[in-house]
């Protein structure tokens, strides 16, 4: 069926051939008629193309995250540096008002005091904000000294932070440049000794140090129950074991670390001292510094405070847009590594105990009851409980429970086929089982594997954003969709944006989702009485 | 005519059992549909033998029993000097190659997801990729074959790469016969090919298949309800009830002096396009239905519902008698002896 059809090229008008239509080919003219279920399909396919191509997105990625960004509003308009400034004159528009120096008349008094009564904080600080800023407007009502200064220290920082990004490193080898990247160990080693001025020997015991120190964190991580003695025996075995190329990438790795450091932290000397020279100079900007001991390195700076953020930022300062698509990639991941799985599983189970029958299929179905009457939900959270809680292990749990419809689906299906004509057909002329169930059988019931998974896939996401709302399913720093709306429902009525937008993409995609599984089965299946 | 034939296919006390379980865990056998109960006969080369009889006869069993698609219980099918019950996979598929079959419903015997050049191409394809073709055959050689097979049986070439569901009926019964012919085989078992379809397009389909067994001397098994089609088109007849050969007669012979009562019956019941006869025509009526076959029986089968049993008949299995050179009925009342005194 997978295999490539020889096109027929027509030479004369005698020799024409009639491509046919095949059932799969029709389900696909009559799914195209079927308005919501392109534009389902349509909404799957842009969903899917942003969390595949994530990386290419000028998204803030999770390592430079700001953490004075902390709960700012969504905005297209403003930088966060003005966010901020905006919230802190809240506050002190807040206070001025609490101590009395803000005066809004007593019916709005009480206004205010209702609100607070009933925690709805953010009209409190809109309302205060915006009377403030008109009475300040008319001269009705001035900063104080303090008010004055705490201001003066945000908008000094907004104009004066920094942040440099390294895109690159560089050993000038007479006049050329070679990426330190591509340099080994040893080269690395000596040019961060002549960095810091240090005996290579000492450098050398430091880095061996410091890797040992993180094979103990790792053995720890894994094994939460065993001593720091243990714990230091066993790296110190597995370091004896390392392998010189295990070694050398390691420790490469982490002077390599150690000298970026170092050279960002020069590199953002040498730009505040230019901004300082310099104040109208424009950023971002891209630049190729020459350092001292012989390196160089192209370097990003940006203001810290200029950045963006379309939905918002969370309670670590980062930005929700990021955390939302990198979510989309978990949880559209689960969802479609979970189905593939449990289909393969189901398909192999169910055409097995549905071609040889007998006994065979008596204790495979009866094994299929007894893990449906386990139930379901409380089953995944005990394997994850019990085992780590990473996302190979969610997948794995997932999966294994959820083969069991699929299963039963195509046994049932493989039976009405089994008796089908053309099998017997089949047999006739001597195709093998495998021959049988791999050519007539699983082809025959694609369409309904098909519509069935997806189905399912919404419902492998729910049950990931289930798991991850209980604080079972992904953990930091990965996000899900699930994960980020447990992480705001708690701040809901403050923080209102990190819920919304979490959920409106997961409903999005759930409905498009289910909206393709429905007409799917309809252009499958046209004389389903189901339709719309 | 048999005694210049050879004899192509001997089936010898053919047995095919179906067993009844309990339901029960353990799947205990409480007893067994004999569906094919102890039958026997020659097909010769080159000609078409009709089977008939009513519905539950076991017709079909027979045939699926001789394909080996249901592993009979007892017996011999021998073909080629092979017995094919008891022959090994390998053997098998050899021997079957000269064995096709040709389904009843046009509709299910057709897989919807290949192309009707695939569905012809299959058995080909099997066997090439078992090694059991005389060689090698490439893609093209196959291609070409089924091109071949598909002008013969007079199917558009330019259909090729359409699909099942978009051919009538009579078309896709030809699509099954050209699947069948592709092997090239000595014996087609066709189990029903025109009862399926409308009689327009039966005359077609059995004109094809005489015209095939002329030009290619293939040996048929013809199954049909229809005893006109039988008439027209075999050259021998085999008249079954309840598993059980009741007669085997040359065609015309068996139309004009039918023996057997129960053949009388079956005869009688089809009706004759004359009005004038039709009116005045005297029907056998048979009483009751058809008894469940999961009995043993120790008389002659068709004892229930005998017009002219005899006490005799009940506790004994009536043999094949000879009644002419080409004739054989198994009744009591062909032997030369006289039992109707007898108990």
């Amino acid at each position: 069926m997978f295999s490539k059809k020889k096109k027929n090229v027509t030479t004369n008008e005698f020799n024409q051939i009639v491509e046919g239509t095949s059932l799969t080919k029709e389900a696909w003219k009559r799914l195209k008629k079927n308005k919501m279920a392109i534009l389902g399909l349509i909404v799957v396919i842009i969903y899917a193309l942003i969390a595949i191509c994530a990386d290419m997105f000028p998204l803030y990625p999770y390592d430079e995250v700001v953490t004075e960004h902390q709960h700012l509003k969504p905005s297209f308009s403003k930088t966060s540096g003005e966010l901020m400034l905006e919230k802190k004159m809240q506050d002190l528009y807040y206070n001025a008002w609490k101590q009395g120096r803000l005066v809004v008349g007593e019916e709005n008094d009480a206004m205010i005091k209702n609100w607070i009564a009933n925690d709805k904080t953010n009209k409190v600080w809109s309302y205060l904000l915006e009377a403030g800023e008109a009475q300040r407007a008319a001269g009705a009502f001035e900063w104080s000294k303090s008010d004055l200064s705490a201001i003066e220290k945000v908008e000094d920082k907004i104009q004066n932070d920094v942040m440099v990004t390294i895109n690159g490193l560089y050993k000038n080898v007479n006049g050329k440049n070679t990426n330190l990247k591509k340099l080994n160990y040893n080269e690395i080693a000596d040019i961060y000794a002549s960095m810091l001025g240090l005996d290579r020997a000492v450098l050398d015991t430091s880095v061996e140090k410091e890797l040992k120190m993180a094979l103990v964190n790792e053995i720890k991580s894994k094994d939460s129950e065993i001593s720091t003695e243990d714990a230091t025996a066993q790296a110190e075995i597995d370091f004896a074991n390392f392998s010189e190329k295990d070694f050398e990438t390691k420790a490469k790795a982490n002077v390599y670390g150690k000298i970026e450091t170092q050279v960002k932290r020069d590199a953002l000397k040498t730009v505040k001292a230019n901004l300082k020279e310099n104040p109208s100079q424009t950023f971002p900007y891209e630049e190729h510094q020459e350092l001292s001991y012989g390196i160089s390195a192209d370097i990003l700076a940006t203001k810290t405070h200029d950045r963006r953020y379309y939905l918002g930022t969370d309670y670590l300062g980062r930005d929700m847009l990021s955390r939302i698509v990198y979510g989309s990639r978990v949880s559209i991941g689960i969802g479609l590594v979970g189905t593939i799985t449990s289909i393969l599983i189901g398909i192999l189970v169910g055409s097995l105990a549905g071609y040889i029958g007998g006994r065979v299929d008596y204790y495979l179905m009866r094994f299929v009851d007894v893990m449906y009457g386990l139930p379901y939900m409380l089953l995944v959270i005990i394997m994850m409980a019990i085992f780590d809680r990473s996302i190979i292990n969610l997948f794995i749990a997932l999966a294994l429970i959820s083969w069991l419809t699929i299963a039963r689906m195509v046994r049932g299906q493989i039976m009405s086929l089994k008796n089908q004509e053309y099998v017997e057909a089949a047999r006739s002329m001597g195709a093998s089982t495998a021959r049988i169930i791999t050519r007539h059988m699983i082809p025959n019931s694609l369409s309904i594997i098909i519509v069935y998974s997806t189905i399912r896939i919404p419902n492998f996401i729910m049950q990931e954003s289930f798991l991850s709302f209980l604080g079972l399913g992904v953990q930091a720093p990965y996000a899900s969709w699930g994960s980020l709306i447990g992480d705001a429902v708690s701040s809901m009525t403050l923080y209102p944006w990190k819920l919304i937008y979490p959920s409106l993409t997961m409903v999005i995609f759930l409905f498009a989702m289910n909206f393709l599984g429905d007409g799917l089965r309809d252009a499958f299946d046209p004389q389903s009485k189901n339709q719309l | 005519m048999a005694d210049e034939k050879k004899v192509i296919l001997k089936v010898k006390d053919l047995y095919q059992h179906f067993p009844i379980s309990n339901g029960g865990i353990f799947k205990k056998q409480i007893g067994a549909i004999r569906a094919v109960d102890g039958i026997s006969f020659d097909v010769y080369e080159g000609e078409i033998l009709g089977i008939v009889g009513e519905s539950g006869c076991g017709k079909s069993t027979t045939i699926r029993s001789i394909a080996q698609l249901h592993k009979p219980t007892g017996g011999e099918v021998i073909f080629n000097d092979v017995d094919l019950c008891k022959a090994d996979n390998r053997t098998l598929l050899k021997e079957r190659r000269q064995i096709q079959m040709i389904f009843q419903d046009p509709y299910s015997s057709l897989d919807p997801r290949m192309t009707v050049a695939n569905i012809i191409a299959e058995p080909l394809e099997i066997y090439n990729a078992r090694g059991l073709l005389d060689h090698k055959w490439t893609k093209e050689e196959i291609d070409n074959r089924v091109e071949e097979l598909m002008d013969k049986v007079g199917i558009n070439i330019a259909f090729k790469n359409r699909y099942p569901h978009e051919f009538s009926g009579g078309q896709k019964q030809r699509v099954g016969i050209a699947r069948a012919l592709a092997l090239n085989p000595k014996i087609i078992l066709a189990d029903e090919p025109v009862s399926a379809l409308d009689v327009s397009i039966q005359a077609q389909v059995l004109n094809l298949i005489q015209d095939l067994q002329q030009e290619l001397g293939i040996t048929f098994l013809f199954i049909a309800h229809d005893l006109a089609v039988i008439q027209h088109i075999s050259d021998r007849v085999v008249v079954m009830y309840l598993g059980k050969i009741m007669e085997i007669s040359e065609a015309n012979e068996l139309y004009k002096n039918p023996c057997h009562p129960y053949t009388e019956a079956l005869l009688s019941a089809a009706p004759v396009p004359d009005p004038e006869i039709e009116k005045t025509r005297k029907r056998i009526v048979l009483e009751g239905d058809v008894p469940s076959p999961d009995k043993e029986r120790f008389g002659c089968y068709f004892y229930d519902r005998c017009p002219k049993k005899m006490e005799y008949c009940k506790n004994h299995i009536p043999p094949m008698f000879d009644i002419s050179e080409n004739h054989k009925c198994a009744c009591w009342h062909y032997d030369k002896e006289d039992h109707s005194k007898e108990a």
